[in-house]
C-alpha cells in the first residue's frame, strides 16, 4: 500500500518537474539567460584589451581569458549599478536611484505591452502602439497645458483623455478591420505615421500646442503642475505615479482576460474566430472592442509619457516604447504576470544602458541582448534543444495544484 | 535532438579552435609605455538624438573628447541618446561617475542639462548650442556666430555664380539655422553692392523672415531635394543648405538639372569629411566644435584655469568658425582677388566695421 502511494507521489513529482521544465515560463527564463550569454560574447569581442591579447593567445592565454572575464564582469556590473543598486554611489539616496529609474522606465513599457498582449490574445497584431501613444499624449498635453482645472480633477481629466484618445485611435483600426477587412498590421503601421504627423503639426503651431516662448522647434509647454503625475518617493527621485498606474493596469488586464465575459469572448475569438461566430459571438464587434481596449492600455503609457514629464515635450515623446512593447508582450507570453516581469526586465535594460555606455560599452549591446531574447522566445525548439528540455507535457499536475490554491476553498 | 545539439557544440568548438590557431600565434607584447602621461581628469559627453558618428555636430564634439584623451591624457566617458527619454538618465550616469566636466550636445538637451546643473551645483557642465537658465552658474554655453563665416560664404557664392542667383534653405526655422542664412544673404548682397550688380538670394529673406525650410533635419529627404530643385529652377547655381547632411539631395538636384552648380557645406569641411560630394563643394562654413571642446578641457585640466559659466562664442576672430579652403571656384574674378577680398571682409567683421546680420534695405 505504502509503496504504491510512494510511487504515485514520485510520478506526480516527476510529471510536475517535466511540466515545469517544458513550460513557457522556464523557456522565457532560459531565453533571457541565453540573451545575456550572447550579450557577453558581444562585450568580449568588442573589448580592446581582449582583441589585443587574443593575438598572442598561444603565448599567454591567461591575458585573453582574463580580459574576457573582466569585460563581461565590468559590463554586467555596470548594468546592475545602472538598474538595481549603485554600490559606488556617494550617498544612500543616489545608491537606490537606479531601481527607481528601472521602475519609471518599466511603467510605460508594461502599460503599452498590456495593450499589445491583449490584441495578441484576440489574434490581432497591434503594431500601432506608438501611434496610439502619440494620439493619447496629444490630447493629454492639450488638457495639461491649455486647460486650467483645480488640483486633482485636472490630473484625472488628463488621464482619462489620454486613455480615451489612445482607445479611440485603436478602435479606428478595429473598425476598419471589421468593416472592410483591412489588415490591422498595415493599418496600424500607417496610422503611426499619421499620428506622428498630427502631433508634430500641433506642437509646431503656436495657436495649438507650441510652447509659449519657443524658438520655433516643435515643442510643447511643460504640463501644468496640477496635471503632472506626482512623484512617488519624494523629490529625490523622478519615479512617479505612472508606475502605480501600470500596476493597476496589470491587475485590470488579469481580471478582464481571466475573469470577465468580455475577456472570455476575446480569448474565444483569438482561438478560433469561426468557432466563436458559430457559438453566437459577434466577431466584428469583438475586433473593434478589442482594439479599443488594447488602445486604452496603451493610453496608460501615453499618460506616463505626457503627464510624467516635467519639461516641454517633443514629437518623439513615444520614444521606442511602441515597438519595445511588442517585445515585452512576446516575452511575457501575453499574460499579466509575464508582462509585468518582462516589462521590469526591459525597464532595467533602459535604466542600465547609460551606466554601460559610461564605461565605454556600445549602447547597442542591450539592444542586441533584447533582440536575442525575442529570437529565442520565438524559437522554442531551439531553446529546448540547447537545454535538452522535455517537449510540452499533456499532464496537468502543476496546473491542477495552482488552480487548487486560487479557487475558493484552497488547495485540496 | 541530441545529435543536433552535439553538432552545434562541436561546431562552436571547432570555430573557437580555429580562431585561436589562426589568430593566437603572435608573440605577447612587452609593456608599452604610453606617450602622453595620464591626467586625473574625467571629461564626459552626452549626445543629442543620433550617434557620435553622425558626421555632424555630435561627432565634432566627440572628436574633441577623443582628441583630449589622446593629446592631453585625460580620461573620457561618453553616452549616446537614442530618444529624449535618455537625456536625463545619461546625464545622471555621468554625474554618478563624478565627471569633472559634462558636455551636453545640442539645444534639445537644454532643459535636462539645466536641471542637472542646478541639482549638482558643485559639478561643471557645458551646453553646446544651449543656454544657462537664470542663476545657473556652473553651466557654460558654447555658441557660434555662424553669421560671420556664412557672410563670407555668401560673398563667395555671389562671386562664383554666373546667373547671379544664389539659394539657401534650412532644416527648420530656428535661430540656430536662420543665423547662417541671414549671414549668407547679407554676404551675397554685399558682393552685389561692391560690383554694382543685382544679386538675387532665393530661399530666405531676413527682413520678412520668410524662406524655404525642410521641416526637419532628416538627411537628404525628398522634400530637401524638391526645395533644391525648385531653387535651381529659379536660376540659383550655388546652394547653401543649412540642415546637417543635405548634400546628397542638393548634388542630385544639380546633376538632374544639368547645370554647372556648386554647394556650400555647413558645420564641417564637407569636401574633406564626405569626399563623395567634393566635386560640387565650393567651401564650407565650419563650426569648429572639436576645437572648442578641446580648448575648454585643456584650459581646465592642463592649464589649471578655473571653470567659468561664461559663454564661449565661436567667431572668425578666435577661429571657432571659419571658411574651409575654396575648391572648384570658376567665377569671373580671379580666385586670388576674391580671397584677398574675403580676408578684407573678415578683418572688417572682426573689428566690427561690418555687421553680418544687419538688415540690408
Amino acid at each position: 500500500m505504502s509503496t504504491t502511494t510512494e510511487q504515485a507521489t514520485t510520478s506526480r513529482v516527476n510529471s510536475a518537474m517535466k511540466e515545469i521544465l517544458a513550460s513557457g515560463a522556464s523557456r522565457a527564463v532560459l531565453s533571457v539567460f541565453l540573451g545575456f550569454v550572447v550579450g557577453a560574447l558581444f562585450m568580449v569581442f568588442s573589448n580592446d584589451a581582449f582583441l589585443q591579447s587574443i593575438q598572442y593567445f598561444a603565448a599567454k592565454p591567461g591575458d585573453a581569458l582574463g580580459s574576457a572575464w573582466t569585460a563581461i564582469a565590468d559590463g554586467y556590473a555596470a548594468l546592475f549599478r545602472g538598474s538595481i543598486y549603485n554600490y559606488q554611489a556617494a550617498n544612500p539616496v543616489a545608491a537606490f536611484r537606479p531601481i527607481t529609474e528601472t521602475l519609471r522606465f518599466a511603467g510605460p513599457l508594461i502599460a503599452a505591452a498590456l495593450g499589445v498582449a491583449l490584441a495578441f490574445r484576440v489574434g490581432l497584431f497591434n503594431i500601432g502602439a506608438s501611434g496610439q501613444i502619440l494620439f493619447g499624449a496629444l490630447w493629454a498635453t492639450w488638457i495639461s497645458t491649455r486647460v486650467t482645472l483645480p488640483w486633482g480633477i485636472h490630473l484625472i481629466v488628463a488621464l482619462l483623455v489620454a486613455i480615451l484618445g489612445a482607445a479611440a485611435y485603436g478602435a479606428i483600426v478595429g473598425f476598419l478591420k471589421a468593416r472592410t477587412g483591412a489588415h490591422e498590421v498595415i493599418v496600424t503601421i500607417m496610422m503611426n505615421y499619421i499620428a506622428a504627423g498630427i502631433l508634430t503639426f500641433f506642437f509646431r503651431t503656436p495657436e495649438l500646442l507650441r510652447e509659449a516662448d519657443g524658438g520655433g522647434t516643435p515643442k510643447s509647454d511643460a504640463p501644468a503642475v496640477t496635471a503632472q503625475l506626482p512623484v512617488l518617493l519624494g523629490p529625490e527621485y523622478t519615479l512617479h505615479w505612472g508606475f502605480v498606474l501600470a500596476i493597476v493596469g496589470v491587475v485590470t488586464y488579469w481580471w478582464i482576460m481571466e475573469r470577465s465575459t468580455m475577456g472570455y469572448r476575446f480569448r474565444m475569438v483569438g482561438h478560433n474566430p469561426d468557432a466563436a461566430r458559430t457559438a453566437g459571438i459577434n466577431v466584428e464587434r469583438t475586433f473593434v472592442l478589442a482594439m479599443a481596449v488594447s488602445g486604452a492600455f496603451v493610453g496608460l503609457a501615453a499618460a506616463n509619457q505626457a503627464l510624467g514629464a516635467r519639461a516641454g515635450m517633443t514629437p518623439d515623446i513615444d520614444g521606442t516604447i511602441g515597438f519595445d512593447a511588442i517585445t515585452v508582450a512576446l516575452l511575457g507570453s501575453s499574460t499579466a504576470p509575464g508582462v509585468l516581469l518582462a516589462g521590469l526586465l526591459f525597464g532595467a535594460f533602459k535604466a542600465g544602458a547609460p551606466a554601460m555606455q559610461a564605461i565605454g560599452l556600445s549602447p547597442e549591446i542591450t539592444g542586441v541582448v533584447q533582440g536575442f531574447i525575442v529570437l529565442f522566445i520565438a524559437a522554442p525548439p531551439l531553446v529546448r534543444a540547447i537545454f535538452r528540455l522535455p517537449a510540452p507535457q499533456k499532464t496537468t499536475v502543476v496546473a491542477d495544484w495552482w488552480r487548487g490554491i486560487f479557487s475558493r476553498g484552497g488547495a485540496k | 535532438m541530441k545529435k543536433i545539439t552535439s553538432r552545434i557544440w562541436s561546431g562552436i568548438a571547432l570555430a573557437s579552435a580555429a580562431t585561436v590557431v589562426l589568430a593566437g600565434c603572435a608573440a605577447a607584447p612587452t609593456d608599452n609605455a604610453t606617450d602622453v602621461p595620464k591626467v586625473d581628469y574625467l571629461a564626459c559627453g552626452v549626445s543629442d538624438e543620433g550617434s557620435w558618428q553622425d558626421k555632424s555636430f555630435n561627432q565634432s564634439v566627440y572628436e574633441g573628447l577623443t582628441k583630449s584623451e589622446s593629446e592631453l591624457g585625460v580620461s573620457i566617458a561618453a553616452a549616446e541618446s537614442a530618444t529624449p527619454d535618455d537625456f536625463a538618465p545619461n546625464l545622471q550616469s555621468m554625474i554618478d561617475q563624478s565627471c569633472d566636466i559634462i558636455i551636453a550636445v545640442g539645444f534639445n538637451l537644454v532643459d535636462a542639462v539645466n536641471t542637472a546643473a542646478s541639482a549638482n551645483p558643485t559639478m561643471n557642465f557645458v551646453t553646446v548650442d544651449g543656454w544657462a537658465n537664470e542663476g545657473v552658474t556652473n553651466l557654460k554655453p558654447i555658441n557660434y556666430a555662424m553669421n560671420q563665416s556664412s557672410y563670407l560664404a555668401g560673398y563667395l557664392a555671389a562671386a562664383q555664380s554666373t546667373t547671379k542667383v544664389v539659394g539657401t534653405y534650412g532644416g527648420m526655422q530656428i535661430p540656430a539655422v536662420t543665423d547662417f542664412m541671414t549671414g549668407f544673404y547679407n554676404g551675397a548682397k554685399a558682393w552685389g553692392t561692391d560690383n554694382a550688380t543685382d544679386v538675387t538670394v532665393v530661399g530666405w529673406d531676413p527682413s520678412s523672415e520668410k524662406g524655404d525650410f525642410i521641416g526637419d533635419f532628416t538627411p537628404n529627404s525628398g522634400t530637401s531635394k524638391t526645395i533644391a530643385a525648385g531653387q535651381i529652377e529659379k536660376g540659383a547655381d550655388v546652394i547653401f543648405p543649412v540642415g546637417g547632411d543635405q548634400f546628397g539631395a542638393v548634388s542630385e538636384a544639380i546633376t538632374e538639372s544639368g547645370i554647372d552648380g556648386r554647394m556650400i557645406g555647413v558645420d564641417k569641411d564637407i569636401a574633406a569629411a564626405s569626399p563623395e560630394y567634393a566635386q560640387w563643394i565650393l567651401t564650407s562654413a565650419e563650426k569648429r566644435m572639436t576645437n572648442a571642446v578641446f580648448d575648454i578641457i585643456k584650459g581646465i585640466a592642463i592649464d589649471g584655469t578655473a571653470f567659468s559659466g561664461d559663454v564661449y562664442l565661436g567667431t572668425l576672430d578666435n577661429g571657432g568658425t571659419a571658411l574651409s579652403p575654396i575648391t572648384n571656384y570658376t567665377g569671373a574674378a580671379a580666385q586670388a582677388d576674391v580671397e584677398a577680398k574675403l580676408a578684407e571682409l573678415q578683418a572688417g567683421i572682426v573689428d566690427g566695421s561690418i555687421d553680418p546680420v544687419a538688415v540690408v534695405g
